[in-house]
């Protein structure tokens, strides 16, 4: 915020052209990969194009009607916000309770704090695969250690209850490394004179962590509160990985239904594929909006 | 505000990429860069066109290499053996032709294929299960094979008609019968001569398999009598009581029968009560247990039969076994088939790999090394087939084959909509076999309806 009122000055018309060459590699890239498929996803929801791409007939909104009546849509909706209501709190407030534990530049903490971020630079597919063999109850680690304290084996990914928490608190398990990372660099900002300070007012870490710690990193929280949502809502490597959707679809979320209507089940339906993304691109981006309005705004007014 | 708007803008791009690019993106910018190639690719379509006729001219008389590009989805250890077989017959054969063969996960080349074809980059020749052939058929992407008899002269009445009959889709050849399976019961005679159960004696009927099963499961040592994977479906069940799914011919809905209930509720009964399976495993889970002798019995093709071997499990092959109606047990297999679009001349070349893949020579090795049953009716004299014990056992087993929805378009909707979501529902006691069915039952009406 205090970037837009440093930056007054006016640009040259030579250096916005210089500019202009300089997003260009981006700008490219990104229309590429980004605009023009996202253009492209919303023109095949109205047809019926299959992965054959034989005979492709406009249908107008034959495909969002279908989504409406699509019991399987409305329990992939209902379970990637379920996982993303339990996913971004978990995970984030893991983050920030480490941050507290961990905001020094010791040492110890710069050493954990490295720690935490490995299982963020692995591969989600990898990090599945390990975490499915450790919980499997036949064969998996997990279970043998169960039965060796003498408690029942648990069938982690196998239960229909148990499945979407054990993929949420894995998914949780490889994130909050990046969070922490974010945060404690966060709070390391905070100047130590507003601490100084409280304490002279007798304020306990508690109430230091309320009122200082919580409202300095505020933009930084709203910001991963947003992106971690984003990326919740578009849940698809870990439950493919670790649950392929089962147990009775209790894990299947919107993006998995996208690729299983796309790219799984013939006659492969691009169109209605198309057409639940769509669907979710306007989930997400009310969600976002309205994040950003409520969170986002908060934290201009702690600014200020 | 407009900062805002912006970020908000980037901000959903930015979670669209993901979609785009698991979703749409990659058959985007196919299109995109088909388009874009177009032209390119007419004049080189062009100029290959010119040196093929050359090509064709100079075949006769010094034999131009015929270079094919082969997609297959042979993953696991059978990959090998076809590879040695490929190799072998590029060394070999006397027309000069070299296939190059691309091995993928059918999963990735069911996405790959048909956007290939409609691009015109296919490979020249492709080897997959038959049960994908209706699809390709119904958007008029395979070439119909019908002649490949009469060009190659290789004997159509050699093979076993209802194995012929998989690659055929309305009247019409699409392929070329490359192996043939149904799926048999795996027993593993170690467990039952520990149980008290005679380790030669498989059980021949339902009840007995259920009676089996169970004394066969012991919890605490983590032992199970029967496995069932809950992804797949088990049509063997539904028909061995005289039910049935669908009719592909009519495009009737068979679920609701007494039968169906019957069956199901015999096992909801194995699965809920008498817990004789691990629950809700997969099938390279429960392959796993099997190699690893935690599984007394498991219905399964031929392709357990080299993992088994390996890992040195005492194991016999027998039918699926009967219920009230008989025994029967789903049958597939592999077929080659070519893309449409494939140049007359490579078509020619793929024909000459295939009429050496049904040459005895070949289909013995790749039933002896892979434990595949045998089609061809000239081998099944053979003496050395006739002395393997475990392609004997394996020929029995498959006499009760029987298709399964295989040449119609719906067929995999109505298992991944239908028939799998019900086989889960009663498995894991989440519906009663009565509603499991008769939702099954909407739904396949649902599916037939289009």
């Amino acid at each position: 915020m205090t970037e837009r009122k440093g930056k007054k000055k006016r640009f040259q018309a030579q250096n916005q052209k210089s500019a202009y060459l300089f997003i260009m590699p981006s700008m490219i890239i990104l229309s590429i990969f980004v605009f023009i498929p996202l253009i492209a996803s919303f023109v095949i929801s109205m047809t019926d194009m299959n992965i054959f791409m034989k005979d492709v007939q406009f249908v107008g909104l034959k495909n969002f009607t279908r989504l409406f009546t699509d019991g399987r849509v409305g329990n992939a909706t209902f379970n990637s916000l379920y996982f993303t209501l339990l996913e971004v709190p978990l995970q984030i407030g893991l983050a920030l309770f480490l941050t507290v534990c961990l905001a020094k530049n010791n040492r110890y903490s710069k050493l954990l704090r490295s720690v935490y971020y490995l299982p963020f630079v692995c591969s989600m597919t990898a990090i599945g695969i390990v975490w499915s063999m450790l919980l499997d109850p036949n064969m998996g680690l997990v279970a043998y250690w169960l039965k060796q304290t003498g408690i029942e084996t648990i069938a982690f990914l196998k239960d229909p209850e148990l499945a979407m928490p054990t993929v949420i608190v894995v998914t949780a398990w490889k994130g909050f490394g990046y969070t922490l990372t974010l945060l404690a660099a966060a709070v390391l900002n905070i100047s130590q004179s507003l601490y100084e300070a409280a304490e002279m007012d007798g304020a306990g870490s508690f109430h230091k962590f309320i009122h200082i710690t919580i409202p300095g990193i505020w933009p930084t929280i709203s910001f991963c509160i947003v992106t971690s949502t984003i990326s919740a809502m578009q849940m698809f490597d870990q439950a493919y990985v670790m649950t392929q959707g089962g147990p009775l679809n209790k894990t299947e979320t919107v993006v998995q239904y996208i690729y299983d209507r796309g790219f799984q089940t013939a006659p492969y339906d691009l169109g209605y594929a198309s057409a639940i993304s769509v669907y979710l691109f306007v989930i997400v981006a009310v969600m976002t909006f309205v994040l950003r309005k409520f969170i986002l705004s908060r934290g201009e007014d702690a600014d200020e | 505000m407009k900062k805002k708007f912006m970020s908000i803008l980037l901000g959903a791009a930015m979670c669209m990429s993901l979609l785009a690019g698991c979703g749409n993106g990659a058959q985007e910018n196919q299109t995109a860069a088909s388009d874009s190639s177009a032209p390119a690719q007419d004049t080189q379509q062009a100029a290959s066109d010119g040196m093929e006729d050359v090509a064709d001219t100079q075949q006769a008389a010094s034999g131009e290499k015929i270079t094919l590009q082969f997609w297959n989805v042979f993953t696991g250890s059978d990959g090998d053996i076809l590879r040695g077989i490929v190799d072998n017959y590029n060394k070999t054969n006397t027309d000069n032709i070299e296939i190059q063969m691309d091995i993928m996960p059918n999963d990735q080349l069911q996405q790959k294929l048909p956007a290939s074809i409609a691009t015109g980059t296919a490979p020249d020749f492709v080897l997959f299960g038959v049960e994908n052939l209706a699809p390709y058929v119904s958007n008029d992407s395979l070439e119909d094979i019908s002649d490949f008899w009469d060009v190659t002269g290789v004997d159509k009445s050699n093979f076993l008609e209802n194995v012929l009959e998989l690659s055929h889709v309305d009247g019409k050849l699409y392929g070329t019968p490359m192996q043939y399976n149904v799926s048999y019961l795996y027993w593993n005679k170690d467990l039952f001569e520990a149980a008290g159960l005679d380790p030669e004696k498989a059980p021949a009927t339902l009840d007995e398999l259920a009676e089996y099963a169970e004394k066969l499961t012991d919890p605490t040592k983590n032992q199970y009598g029967l496995a069932m994977p809950s992804n797949v479906t088990y049509m063997q069940f539904l028909w061995a009581n005289g039910g049935d799914a669908d009719d592909p011919a009519t495009n009737t809905n068979l679920l609701d029968s007494e039968e169906n209930i019957k069956t199901l509720t015999w096992l909801q009964d194995l699965m809920v009560n008498k817990k004789v399976s691990p629950e809700n495993i997969t099938g390279p889970e429960a392959d796993t247990m099997l190699q690893a002798g935690q599984i007394a019995m498991y219905m399964s093709g031929p392709w357990q039969i080299n993992g088994l071997r390996e890992q040195g499990i005492n194991f016999g092959i027998a039918p699926c076994p009967a219920g009230s109606a008989g025994a029967f047990s789903p049958a597939g297999g592999c077929s080659y088939v070519i893309p449409k679009g494939t140049e007359e001349s490579h078509k020619l070349a793929a024909y000459k790999f295939m009429q050496y893949w049904l040459t005895d020579a070949v289909l013995k090795e790749w039933s002896q090394k892979n434990g595949f049953p045998v089609w061809s009716k000239s081998l099944m004299e053979d003496p050395e087939i006739q002395g393997d014990e475990v392609l004997n056992s394996i020929s029995k087993a498959t006499e009760i084959g029987r298709s399964y929805n295989l040449g119609y378009s719906l067929a995999s909707q109505i298992d991944n909509d239908v028939m799998i979501p019900m086989f889960e529902k009663v498995m894991t006691g989440a519906a009663t076999p009565e509603d499991a069915l008769q939702e099954a039952s909407d739904a396949m009406d649902k599916v037939l309806a289009q």
